[in-house]
């Protein structure tokens, strides 16, 4: 199998729906399922593959130049990355990861890609950090392949791990199983890492147009500042019209407590839920601000995935915002990747009066319940509910009983119903680490049948019981825009609102649906 | 990167389908792109979200946000579903020859 991966210009496999496991009912009929869609005859030519899609577009190399270029630069960026000066942020989990491995396979039960591929052993988080573990001992530390194994570097092995560093939602899910604590998400970035920062290989919407439109515009969306806050402003009158409470966002208020930092695709795509903080924000009485500087309206950081220079330039924009407006703390919306980045990742980049206190929203809005500062009537929401927990909550940070706080206070006790597993133990939607915005060639398909298939059947099995149409409709709670545009995709790819009424949103939305003194009817259960 | 040819006019379309020259846009151009989108004819409706879509990104450079799509037109989300099966982002964007969005949306 190592072998293998360096040899020979085809897809090493392909998913065979025929090996995955049925979703429960109504989708238990797999040959009813939508068809995976292969790759074209054309991207096959052109592209370096690995299975049976497409992530990064990595053009097959055309002169022996090309290849060797391609080695080179990845055992440059490998020396890198072992060397403190290079990789001061991440070396410590690095070399603990790279230089130990039980070879149980104890992360591959612990990881839905592989679960529910149909078990394809290309996906076991241990089988890429095996081949960069071999890599470095064989190449870099020209240790014995007879202790450490072997395996042959050229510019296909390259190539298809890069591509293989991409078929990891970074969810951690396997870090928290290890006996030993390897962490094969972080291997997966650390590879991601390389690409991008020595090879400058890297998908071009988390790049292009993703960090460096951030970077220059001041959001991924493409919004400046004055789209920003002409969107804010239309969400403000939508909000108030809906809910019958006037609602006007503050910005760039100097000295307000809070800087509330959303993920602005929110502001784009799910307008209810910066709508709804605005509301409940300006209800309980908090002083807080939005701020228009450059990306400081945009929670997002896409350099957690990729890339650490990325990520300390959009965090440091971030931070000096909140400088500038000398507010107390950094409120993060509900966005888990904006959680990661500038809740603990940043905590590697920023000293002195930059390091600012960061909290997660979800705990000021359970501030805001547990003080009564908003009255609730459960009763308006007597729909079954579900919660998905996005994984840099409750994985990476912990937080996991505010948000079911204040879910017992706005869902009848009754309606509620668990995900299994959940908490720390919780699943990815399967759109972690880049994947719910990535969809070329039939990259999507591979994300609705592989690494969001998990999501999705713990979601019909906590529905199960409920009558499974649209005309009993159901709620995924999803407290992150990612996971969102994710179940979102999902939810449309098997037509899960018009067979089994299940729709989703975030967790302020659900909260302001069953504020007392807002209309009814927050919530529209129009589809979207 | 391939080659999207309308006329005597080429464009280069992604991965997803979306024109890489908006400034080349024209009625011909959405009415082949529709049939990309598995939509034969472009009703007076379609036009509607089109031209609104089109005249927005030209003001502004960047898609308007979903519910001022559905304000400004009077149509409901589900009715542009009805209209672009793809959704506003990925299908009525497409025929309006704007870029794909970008970000988490």
């Amino acid at each position: 199998m190592f072998a293998d991966f360096s040899r020979g210009d085809d897809c090493l496999f392909e998913i065979n729906q025929k090996d995955q496991q049925p979703l429960p009912p109504p989708f238990d009929d797999i040959d009813e399922e939508p068809l995976f869609r292969r790759l074209t005859e054309e991207a096959k030519k052109k592209y370096v593959l690995l299975d049976d899609t497409i992530a990064v577009n990595i053009p097959k190399p055309e002169t022996q130049e090309e290849e060797a270029q391609l080695v080179n630069s990845f055992l440059s960026g490998l020396r890198r990355l072992v060397s403190r000066e290079d990789n001061w942020t991440f070396l410590e989990p690095l070399m603990i990861s790279l230089e130990h491995c039980a070879k149980c396979q104890t992360c591959s039960e612990g990881c839905h890609i592989y679960e529910e591929s149909g078990r394809h052993p290309y996906y076991r988080p241990s089988y890429r950090s095996e081949i960069l573990r071999r890599i470095y001992f064989k190449y870099l530390k020209n240790s014995s392949t007879w202790v450490h194994g072997d395996i042959e570097l050229n510019w296909k092995t390259v190539a298809r791990l890069i591509e293989l560093s991409y078929r990891c939602n970074l969810c951690r899910r396997c870090a928290q199983s290890c006996p030993i604590g390897v962490d094969n998400a972080l291997l997966a970035r650390e590879i991601r890492k390389v690409a991008s920062q020595e090879m400058g290989i890297v998908p071009k919407e988390l790049h292009d147009s993703g960090s460096m439109l951030q970077l220059k515009v001041g959001s991924s969306t493409g919004m400046n500042a004055i789209v920003a806050r002409d969107n804010v402003e239309f969400i403000d009158e939508d909000t108030t019209d809906r809910t019958g409470i006037a609602v006007e966002t503050p910005w760039d208020k100097e000295g307000a407590d809070i800087l509330l930092i959303h993920n602005a695709g929110e502001i784009m795509a799910w307008p209810e839920n910066p709508g709804g903080f605005a509301l409940l924000f300006s209800a309980a009485g908090l002083s807080w601000t939005m701020s228009s500087d450059l990306a400081a309206y945009d929670g997002i950081n896409y350099g957690v995935w990729y890339d650490d220079f990325q990520f300390a330039r959009t965090a440091l924009l971030h931070l000096e915002a909140a400088r500038k407006l000398k507010v107390k703390k950094i409120v993060i919306g509900e966005c888990g990747h904006a959680h990661k980045a500038l809740s603990v990742i940043a905590d590697k980049v920023v000293t002195g009066d930059l390091n600012i206190p960061r909290e997660s929203g979800i705990n000021v809005l359970r501030d805001i319940v547990r003080e009564g500062r908003v009255k609730f009537d459960k009763s308006r929401n007597d729909f079954p509910v579900t919660l998905h927990d996005p994984c840099n909550l409750v994985r990476l940070m912990g937080i996991v009983s505010p948000q079911r706080e204040i879910i017992e206070a706005i869902v009848p006790k009754e309606r509620f119903r668990e995900m299994e597993p959940h908490g720390v133990e919780n699943y990815c939607c399967g759109g972690g680490s880049g994947f719910a915005i990535m969809s070329g060639h039939n990259f999507a398909h591979w994300r609705h049948h592989v690494s969001g298939r998990r999501k999705l059947r713990q979601v019909l099995e906590a529905f199960q019981g409920e009558v499974m149409d649209m005309e009993h409709p159901k709620y995924v709670c999803a407290p992150c825009s990612n996971c969102k545009g994710q179940l979102r995709d999902i939810i449309a790819y098997y037509d899960a609102w018009e067979r089994a009424g299940i729709y989703y949103g975030g967790l302020v939305e659900l909260m302001v649906n069953a504020m007392v003194d807002a209309q009814p009817g927050y919530i529209d259960w129009e589809w979207h | 990167m391939a080659d999207f040819v309308v006329g005597d006019i080429t464009l280069d379309i992604d991965e997803d389908g979306f024109i890489q020259q908006p400034e080349a846009w024209n009625e011909a151009i959405a009415k082949a792109l529709a049939k990309t989108e598995g939509v034969d004819e472009l009703t007076e409706a379609h036009w509607k979200v089109v031209n609104y879509l089109r005249d927005y990104y030209l003001e502004f450079g960047i898609a308007p946000m979903i519910r001022k799509l559905c304000k400004s037109t009077g149509f409901k989300l589900k009715e542009i579903y009805e209209l672009f099966p793809s959704g506003p982002a990925k299908g009525a964007c497409k025929v309006a020859g704007l870029p794909k969005p970008t970000g988490c949306v």
